[in-house]
């Protein structure tokens, strides 16, 4: 059923595994924003130069690397749900009328998207903290497609973007961490504080302007111009290895002052996933933080975090129906995720 | 460490100003340091200081043209965005202004373009060629072009 998500194997380079502190860091992203010299910006865009750029993109992009093209305009509204939910393309870029399309490498680390709002936005993501190895992939794709066009770069604003905020590097890194021995001592708000006062942003799971559920906070970078790309992934690195260390010390805490009721906590919420007839997404992210946590911490045996991942992913609204190759409404869901996660988690009835 | 002013919350942020015949120096919680007016509240994000500072019209916006796209600066002033490699010289000074505010930085530092001969063109021309080649039958003429092809690096010709 797992194929029904075409990318889904593709979004994490199995192959290589994970980067470090996966019990913490669930992935480390990142993109570059390139426009191509002589080809206008997405609003001064006419539909005959999307059609262009998307040929000329993909010309030079499919006879360099292995992958797929998925033509925007030509896949279902459930499709392109499951690939943001992913995090392979962006909510902008969904959501767009013009002719567009993602390329996505057979390897599963990098998506190429063509005309977001800058005529290219390179995206690599992997499990785990390593932002230097993402960065090596996006940049290897970046400097292949340049040898081949003329990017739009100034001297003294660098790589030109759409959007002034991106301009410079065109850079946006980010870690998404799960954090809930810092929510639980009431210290989580300091921390990301601290954060935003170094330059980053503190979001929920789904980008700019999603809510933060189930513990888990997503950090990147706000400014792209006046710092060098290795500086600036160097110093997220370094603020996200700070974080970890809080969080450990946090969970440490947490499981020393609280041990039952964090293993009651922790052994409910699987008991739940494993029982439950009808559940939402916002019910599958509550309990999942506090198994993610119980396997993390080796309480949960037998749950490893790739499970958790998955099922982070597959119970999703759009992955979920995809999964199962069939459009469901919202109580439909509830009852099929229900029927997903029992049969992944081997519980009753299932 | 507790505060100095509430003397009840944990200090968090230090503060030292040095005047010519003392030294001052304070040990506050955030809730005081607002109070005295020594910590800003909320920092604005760059995308919130950019929609902040567009808003800052004059009457020569609409004079004001890129002269590779012809965006007006009036047009970039509502939607905030670009519309060719040529608008950041086009609206020049204000545009170093807004940069330098927005990005809290007026020069790009990393990366560069590799200048050169760029193929990319030439590429996408011969895969339109081939394709045509292949379409009417023309073999012979489709192998000259895989050869070209495969001169600039591209194996995978189909």
């Amino acid at each position: 059923m797992l194929n029904n998500i075409k990318w889904l194997f593709r979004s994490g380079d199995n192959s290589r595994g994970c980067g470090e502190d996966r019990e913490i860091v669930v992935s480390s992203r990142m993109r570059v924003a390139r426009n191509i010299d002589g080809v206008p910006f997405e609003p001064k865009m006419k539909v005959q130069d999307a059609h262009y750029l998307i040929n000329l993109i993909r010309s030079v992009v499919e006879t360099r690397f292995k992958g797929h093209y998925l033509d925007l305009q030509k896949i279902t509204h459930l499709e392109k749900e499951s690939l943001l939910e992913c995090h392979l393309v962006s909510p902008a870029f969904i959501r767009g009328d013009k002719p567009a399309g993602v390329f996505i490498t057979d390897k599963g680390t990098v998506s190429i998207m063509i005309n977001e709002e800058d005529h290219l936005r390179i995206q690599g993501l992997t499990c785990g903290l390593d932002l230097p190895y993402v960065s090596s992939e996006v940049f290897h794709i970046e400097e292949t497609i340049g040898e081949d066009v003329q990017y739009a770069f100034h001297e003294t604003y660098g790589f030109l973007t759409s959007c002034p905020t991106n301009i410079g590097t065109g850079l946006r890194a980010s870690v998404l961490l799960h954090l809930p021995g810092l929510v639980f001592t009431n210290e989580v708000e300091k921390v990301l504080t601290g954060a935003v006062q170094i330059g980053m942003a503190v979001r929920g799971i789904y980008g700019e302007g999603s809510e933060i559920k189930g513990s888990l906070f997503q950090i990147s970078n706000q400014h792209t111009l006046g710092v060098k790309e290795e500086e600036m992934i160097e110093t997220m690195t370094k603020l996200t290895h700070m974080i970890i260390d809080v969080e450990k010390k946090a969970r440490d805490v947490m499981l020393t002052k609280a041990r039952n009721e964090f293993e009651d906590k922790i052994f409910r919420s699987l008991a739940v996933l494993k029982s439950a007839r009808v559940i939402n997404t916002d019910e599958v992210l509550n309990l999942l933080s506090a198994v993610r946590l119980g396997a993390g911490a080796g309480i949960l045996k037998d749950i490893t975090l790739d499970v958790v991942n998955e099922i982070l992913l597959v119970s999703r609204p759009a992955n979920i129906q995809l999964y199962f190759g069939e459009v469901l409404e919202e109580r439909e869901r509830d009852i099929k995720r229900a029927e997903y996660i029992r049969k992944r988690l081997g519980g009753d009835g299932q | 460490m507790l505060c100095d002013d509430c003397q009840k919350r944990p200090a968090t942020i230090f503060f030292k100003e040095i005047l010519p015949k003392k030294t001052v120096e304070l040990h506050l919680c955030e809730e005081c340091a607002q109070k005295r007016g020594l910590a800003t509240t909320k920092k604005m994000s760059p995308i919130e200081l950019l929609q902040k500072l567009l808003k800052e019209k004059t009457a020569q916006d609409a004079q004001v043209i890129c002269s590779g796209c012809y965006l007006s600066l009036a047009e970039f002033k509502r939607t905030g965005r670009f519309g060719c490699s040529k608008c950041v010289d086009s609206f020049g000074s204000y545009i170093k202004n807004l940069i330098k505010k927005v990005q809290q930085s007026d020069k790009h530092i990393g990366r560069t373009t590799r200048p050169g001969e760029k193929k990319g063109m030439e590429i996408f021309k011969l895969r339109g060629q081939l394709k045509k080649a292949l379409e009417s039958e023309a073999y012979e003429e489709a192998a000259k072009i895989r050869d070209k092809l495969k001169d600039f690096g591209v194996e995978n010709v189909e």
